[in-house]
C-alpha cells in the first residue's frame, strides 16, 4: 500500500544492518498501531467539526422552533416580557369588569438582523481601510523595499498580527474612542452637519440625533481595519513574492512603468489576493474581544457609521454569561450563524489562495 | 489622447502609486508600533514585582491591589493542560497528512476541514466547549477551557507539521525504508528530527495564539481572583484578570494592573515570535 | 508523551484533593456586594482561622442556579427569585445582606450644584423623549437654575445584570410608557442611548463623556467620587443617595425579601434594594456539622460584626428591624431535623 516506496517494490526487504532499525515486537506492530493513531487523529477532526455543528444545533434548537426563519430578518433583542395595556379600535385602554387596565403580555423576541448587520458592515469597514493599506505595503516589501529591511518590517507585521484583541480593545476603548469623539466626529458634523445628502450620517430615522460618543460602528470598523491589516499584508506578501520571475521580466521589458509592471503581478496572483482579502474578512467577522469594548453594544440598525451597533460576537461575549432558557438558545442560534459565517468565508478563501493545488502555499 | 501624453500620464501614475505603496507601509508600520508603544509604555509604569508573585487584594486590606499571581498560574496550567492533548493530537494529524494515505479522497478532506477549523471564531469554540463540559456539570471549570484552547490549537499544529514534514526531501525516507526500517520508525527516528525545529515553531505559534486568548475563557473559566489548583472549579487566568480589571475595575491601581498585565503578554507573545523567527532562520 | 501523562495526573491529584481538618465554604452569586463580602471572609477568617469561605461573582442569575443545583454552600443575589426558579429551587432562605442602591450619575460641566431629578423624568430620558438638559421637565425640577444647552446622552448596561433590574423596574413605576416600551429584568432592550459593560464601564462613559447620565451602583459611585443626581421620592422630598438614605429606606421593609424601591418615608431614597444570602432551609445539603456550624456562624456574625464594617466601605447597613428579622430566618434553618444554631 502506501507503505512501500518506489525503490523497493518488488524486492524482499534486504536484512538490516545491526544498530539500525529496532526488533520487532511480539505483541505489538508498531506501525499498525502507528497508521491506527494517525488515522484515529484524522477521525478526531472530523469529530471536531461535526461536534461543533451538532451541539450548537442541538441547543439552538428551542429558538430555532419558536422563531423559525424570521429570526433572521426581525430586528430586535428583548429578553424580558413587557405589559402593554391593551388598546381597543380606538386606542383607548380596554377596562375589566373591575375597572382595572387589562395588560397584554407581550413575550420576549429576539432576531438576529441586527447582529449580522452590524458584522457585515463592520467587516466591509474594516475592509475598506485594510485592504489598500495592506497591499500597498505587500507590493513596497516585495518590489521597492531592499532586502535589508524586508526581513524586520516582515518580523514586525508578523508580530503584530499576533498581538491579542484584548490588546486593540484597550487600545481602541482608551485611545481611539476618546480621539474621535474628541475631535474627529464633532469635526465631521460641523463640516457636514447641514449639508444636504448628509442627514443620515447624524439623524436616525425619527429625527433624533445621534450622540457622538466616539464608541460606535466607525470605531468599530476601524479597529477590526487595524487587527486585520498584518494578516492580509502577510498573505499578500507571499503571494506576490511567488509570481515567477519571467512574468515580470517580460512586462518589464516591454517597456512597462513600474505600477504597470506591479498591476501585472497583482492580476497573476489575482484569485490568492482575493483570498487574502476574503480571509482577512473572516478575520474581522470573528474578532471578539476588541469590537465589544468599542462598537457601543447596541443592537439596532442604524445607517450612521456614528450610531451604536452590535456585532454577533460581541452580543454573544456581553449577554452570554447572564441568560438563560430562551434567551441562551437564542444566543446559541447567533453563535450558529457566526459559524456558518466564518466556514463560508474560510472555505472560500482557502478555495481562492491554494486553489486546486492540494498543498500549495498555505494560508494561516 | 497621444501615444506620448498616454505614456507621460502612465509615469507619472506610476510614480504616483509607487510613492503610495511606500506611504502605505510606512502608515502601518508607524501605526502598529504607536499602539503596541502605547501599551508598553503604559504596562512598564505600572510593572512591579508583586505583579508577578502576589494574588489581587481587594480594596481597603493593605497591599491593594496586589498583583496578577493567580493571572501568570492560571494560563500556565490551563497552556499546560491544552498543550497535553493539543500537541500530540495537532502532531499525528499533521504526520498523518504528511505521511499516510497520500492522495486519497480521506486525507484531502482532513486536511481541509483542519484548515477551516482553524477559521472558526474563538468564542465560538468557548460555547461549544461550554456546552460539552460546563452546563451538564452546572459548574464552570478549568477543563472545559482547556478543552477549548486545545480545540483551538490542532489545527494550528496540524497544517504546521504536515508543512515542515513535507520539506524533509523524500530521499530520506526512502533511504530508510530502503534499508528495511517500517514506516513508523522511519518517520520517528529519521524524518521527525529532521524538521524537528520547523515543528516546534509551529507548537510555540500556537502556544503565543492561545496564551492571548481571551474569549474562549469568558463562559468556560470564567477567571478566579485567587491562585487555586482545583481544575474542577472556576480557574484564573492572565487575559481574563486583565479584560476584567480594565473593564470592571475602577481605581487607578487596579487598572494599572491591568496595563502591566498588557504589557507581559506581549513580551511573552514578542519572545515567542523572536523564538520562531530564530528557527525558521536556521533552517535557511 | 508519557511526560505529558505524568504531568496531567499529578495537576488532577492535586486539583482533587483539599486541606484536610479546615471547613471550607463556597458561595457565588451577585457582583455588586462581592467587595463587602471579601471584606467579611477575610475579617471572618481572623476570628475563626479554621473557616476559609471562598465567594465568586457571577451574577445573581448564576447565584441562583447554583443554590439551586446545590453546587455552592451559600449564593448571593440582589432580586428574588422567579416563580419558575423558586419552584425549582425548593425552600430557600433569604438572608438581606446589606441594602444597595442605584443612582443617576451624570456629567454636566457648566452645571454646579446639585441637579434634581424625578423618575417620570428619569424614564423619559431613557425613552428618548428628553435629548437635552435644558429641557422644561428638567428645568421645571430645578426652579432658578441655570441649565446648559447640552445634548443628553443616556447609559445603560449592556450585560444582564441585577442592577439592570432593579433601575429598569423602577423606571416601569414611574413611567407606563416605560413600561410597555421597554419593560423590566436583568437584560432589556433600551431604546437610546450608549452601552457599556459592568459598573466601571458605565462610570469611564459617564466620566469621559460631556452630557452623559448613567446608572450605577452606591457604592461604585462614593469610590469613583462621581456626581450624583437627587431624586424624589414617594413622599415628594429630594433625597441625595447617601448611606443614610437607603438605610432610610431599608427600614420600609415589612417581610424577608422586600420591595423597598419608592416606598420608604420623608428620607428614604427611591432606588434602593436588598441583597440576600440565600440558603436552603435544610442545611443537610452542606455534608457535615462542622460545615454547618461554620455558616450559621458566619451568617449570625455578618449580622453584627458585619453591619459595623459595612458602613465604611460604603455599604448602608440594614436597620435593627431588618436584622431582626434576619435572625429569624437564620433561627429557622434546619440540620438533620434539630435547628442549625445552637
Amino acid at each position: 500500500m502506501s507503505d512501500v516506496s518506489i525503490s523497493n517494490l518488488g524486492q524482499t526487504p534486504s536484512p538490516a544492518p545491526p544498530g539500525l532499525t529496532r526488533r520487532k515486537s511480539r505483541w505489538l506492530n508498531w506501525d499498525r498501531v502507528m497508521r491506527g493513531l494517525a488515522r484515529g487523529s484524522g477521525v478526531v477532526i472530523v469529530l471536531m467539526l461535526a461536534s461543533l455543528v451538532i451541539v450548537l444545533v442541538v441547543a439552538a434548537a428551542p429558538s430555532m422552533k419558536r422563531f423559525g426563519f424570521g429570526f433572521l430578518t426581525t430586528a430586535s433583542w428583548q429578553p424580558n416580557e413587557r405589559q402593554v395595556p391593551r388598546l381597543d379600535a380606538h386606542g383607548k385602554a380596554v377596562r375589566d369588569e373591575d375597572g382595572e387596565i387589562v395588560m397584554d403580555t407581550i413575550p420576549p423576541s429576539f432576531g438576529a438582523l441586527p447582529m449580522i448587520y452590524g458584522t457585515v458592515v463592520s467587516s466591509v469597514l474594516a475592509l475598506v481601510l485594510a485592504a489598500p493599506l495592506s497591499l500597498g505595503a505587500a507590493l513596497f516589501l516585495v518590489r521597492i523595499a531592499p532586502r535589508v529591511i524586508v526581513g524586520p518590517i516582515s518580523f514586525l507585521i508578523e508580530f503584530l498580527a499576533a498581538i491579542p484583541s484584548l490588546a486593540y480593545g484597550i487600545w481602541g476603548l482608551f485611545v481611539l474612542a476618546p480621539f474621535l469623539r474628541n475631535h474627529v466626529e464633532p469635526a465631521a458634523f460641523h463640516a457636514l452637519g447641514g449639508v444636504w445628502g448628509f442627514g443620515w450620517l447624524f439623524y436616525d430615522h425619527e429625527g433624533r440625533r445621534h450622540l457622538l460618543t466616539g464608541l460606535d460602528m466607525l470605531c468599530g470598523g476601524l479597529i477590526l481595519g487595524i487587527m486585520i491589516i498584518p494578516i492580509i499584508t502577510a498573505i499578500s506578501r507571499d503571494i506576490l513574492a511567488s509570481v515567477p520571475r519571467a512574468q515580470l521580466e517580460g512586462t518589464v521589458a516591454l517597456g512597462a512603468t513600474w505600477w504597470q509592471s506591479a498591476l501585472e503581478m497583482m492580476e497573476f496572483g489575482r484569485s490568492g489576493l482575493f483570498g487574502a482579502i476574503i480571509l482577512g474578512l473572516a478575520r474581522a467577522a470573528g474578532e471578539t474581544m476588541a469590537v465589544t469594548m468599542v462598537i457601543g453594544n447596541n443592537p439596532r440598525i442604524a445607517l450612521s457609521v456614528f450610531a451604536r451597533a452590535q456585532t454577533m460576537s460581541s452580543l454573544l461575549a456581553s449577554k452570554f454569561q447572564e441568560a438563560e432558557d430562551l434567551d441562551r438558545s437564542a444566543l446559541l442560534e447567533i453563535a450558529l450563524i457566526l459559524l456558518v459565517m466564518s466556514l463560508l468565508f474560510n472555505v472560500t478563501a482557502r478555495w481562492l489562495v491554494v486553489g486546486k493545488d492540494s498543498h500549495g502555499a498555505a494560508a494561516h | 489622447m497621444t501615444g506620448v501624453a498616454r505614456r507621460a500620464v502612465s509615469r507619472q501614475l506610476s510614480k504616483l502609486m509607487f510613492g503610495l505603496c511606500i506611504l502605505f507601509a510606512a502608515i502601518i508600520v508607524t501605526l502598529l508600533t504607536l499602539i503596541t508603544g502605547y501599551l508598553l509604555i503604559l504596562g512598564v509604569k505600572h510593572l512591579s514585582v508583586s505583579f508577578f508573585i502576589r494574588e489581587p487584594i481587594a480594596q481597603g486590606n493593605p497591599g491593594f491591589p496586589g498583583g496578577m499571581a493567580n493571572g501568570l498560574q492560571g494560563t500556565t496550567v490551563l497552556i499546560a493542560l491544552a498543550s497535553a492533548v493539543g500537541i500530540p493530537l495537532g502532531m499525528l494529524t499533521g504526520i498523518y497528512l504528511a505521511e499516510y494515505d497520500a492522495g486519497s479522497v480521506f486525507v484531502g478532506t482532513i486536511r481541509f476541514i483542519a484548515d477551516v477549523l482553524a477559521g472558526v471564531p474563538s468564542i465560538v469554540v468557548g460555547i461549544l466547549c461550554y456546552e460539552l463540559l460546563v452546563a451538564p456539570f452546572h459548574r464552570n471549570n478549568a477543563w472545559s477551557a482547556a478543552l477549548a484552547l486545545a480545540f483551538i490549537m490542532v489545527p494550528i499544529i496540524a497544517r504546521t507539521t504536515e508543512e515542515m514534514l513535507r520539506l524533509v526531501p523524500n530521499s530520506y525516507r526512502e533511504a530508510s525504508m530502503g534499508l528495511g526500517a517500517t514506516k513508523a520508525h522511519t518517520i520517528f527516528k529519521i524524518v521527525l528530527p529532521a524538521a524537528r525545529a520547523s515543528i516546534v515553531t509551529g507548537v510555540m505559534l500556537s502556544i503565543a495564539r492561545i496564551s492571548g486568548e481571551t474569549a474562549p475563557l469568558l463562559f468556560t473559566s470564567l477567571g478566579n481572583d485567587s491562585i487555586t489548583w482545583n481544575l474542577n472549579d472556576r480557574f484564573p487566568s492572565l487575559t481574563k484578570q486583565i479584560y476584567d480589571y480594565s473593564t470592571q475595575r475602577a481605581t487607578p491601581q487596579e487598572q494599572g494592573l491591568a496595563w502591566a498585565g498588557i504589557l507581559v503578554l506581549i513580551s511573552l507573545i514578542f519572545v515567542l515570535n523572536l523564538g520562531v523567527r530564530y528557527f525558521t532562520r536556521q533552517r535557511k | 508523551m508519557f511526560q505529558f501523562l505524568r504531568a496531567a495526573a499529578v495537576i488532577l491529584a492535586a486539583g482533587a484533593g483539599m486541606a484536610m481538618g479546615d471547613v471550607s465554604l463556597k458561595g457565588e452569586g451577585a457582583t455588586f456586594p462581592k467587595p463587602l463580602y471579601d471584606v467579611w471572609v477575610s475579617k471572618f477568617h481572623e476570628a475563626n482561622p479554621d473557616v476559609t469561605i471562598d465567594y465568586q461573582g457571577s451574577g445573581s442569575g448564576g447565584g441562583i442556579k447554583a443554590i439551586t443545583n446545590k453546587t455552592v454552600d451559600f449564593a448571593g443575589s440582589d432580586v428574588k427569585m422567579s416563580k419558575r426558579e423558586a419552584a425549582e429551587a425548593g425552600d430557600v432562605v433569604y438572608i438581606p445582606a446589606c441594602a444597595g442602591a442605584v443612582v443617576a450619575a451624570y456629567n454636566l460641566p457648566g452645571f454646579s450644584g446639585e441637579l434634581k431629578l424625578s423618575g417620570p423624568v428619569l424614564a423619559d430620558i431613557y425613552l428618548g423623549n428628553i435629548t437635552n438638559w435644558n429641557d422644561g421637565k428638567i428645568a421645571a425640577l430645578n426652579p432658578g437654575a441655570s441649565l446648559p444647552n447640552q445634548a443628553i446622552t443616556p447609559v445603560y448596561r449592556s450585560d444582564g445584570s441585577g442592577t439592570n433590574a432593579v433601575f429598569s423596574t423602577y423606571l416601569s413605576t414611574q413611567s407606563d410608557e416605560f413600561s410597555a416600551k421597554v419593560g423590566a429584568g436583568k437584560s432589556v432592550q433600551w431604546p437610546v442611548g450608549q452601552g457599556a459593560q459592568a459598573n466601571n464601564g458605565v462610570t469611564t462613559v459617564v466620566k469621559d463623556v460631556s452630557g452623559a447620565i448613567g446608572y450605577i451602583e452606591l457604592n461604585y459611585a462614593l469610590a469613583n467620587d462621581v456626581t450624583m443626581a437627587t431624586l424624589e421620592n414617594k413622599a415628594g422630598k429630594f433625597v441625595k443617595p447617601s448611606l443614610d438614605s437607603v438605610t432610610a429606606a431599608a427600614a420600609a421593609a415589612t417581610e424577608i425579601p422586600a420591595n423597598i424601591m419608592n416606598r420608604g418615608g420623608d428620607n428614604a431614597y427611591p432606588i434602593a434594594s436588598f441583597t440576600y444570602i440565600l440558603v436552603h432551609k435544610d442545611l443537610s445539603y452542606l455534608g457535615d456539622k462542622a460545615k454547618v456550624d461554620a455558616l450559621v456562624k458566619f451568617l449570625t456574625w455578618a449580622q453584627t460584626e458585619g453591619q459595623k464594617l459595612a458602613p465604611d466601605h460604603a455599604y448602608p447597613a440594614l436597620p435593627d428591624a431588618v436584622t431582626r428579622r434576619a435572625m429569624a430566618n437564620i433561627h429557622s434553618l434546619t440540620f438533620n431535623g434539630s435547628p442549625a444554631q445552637q
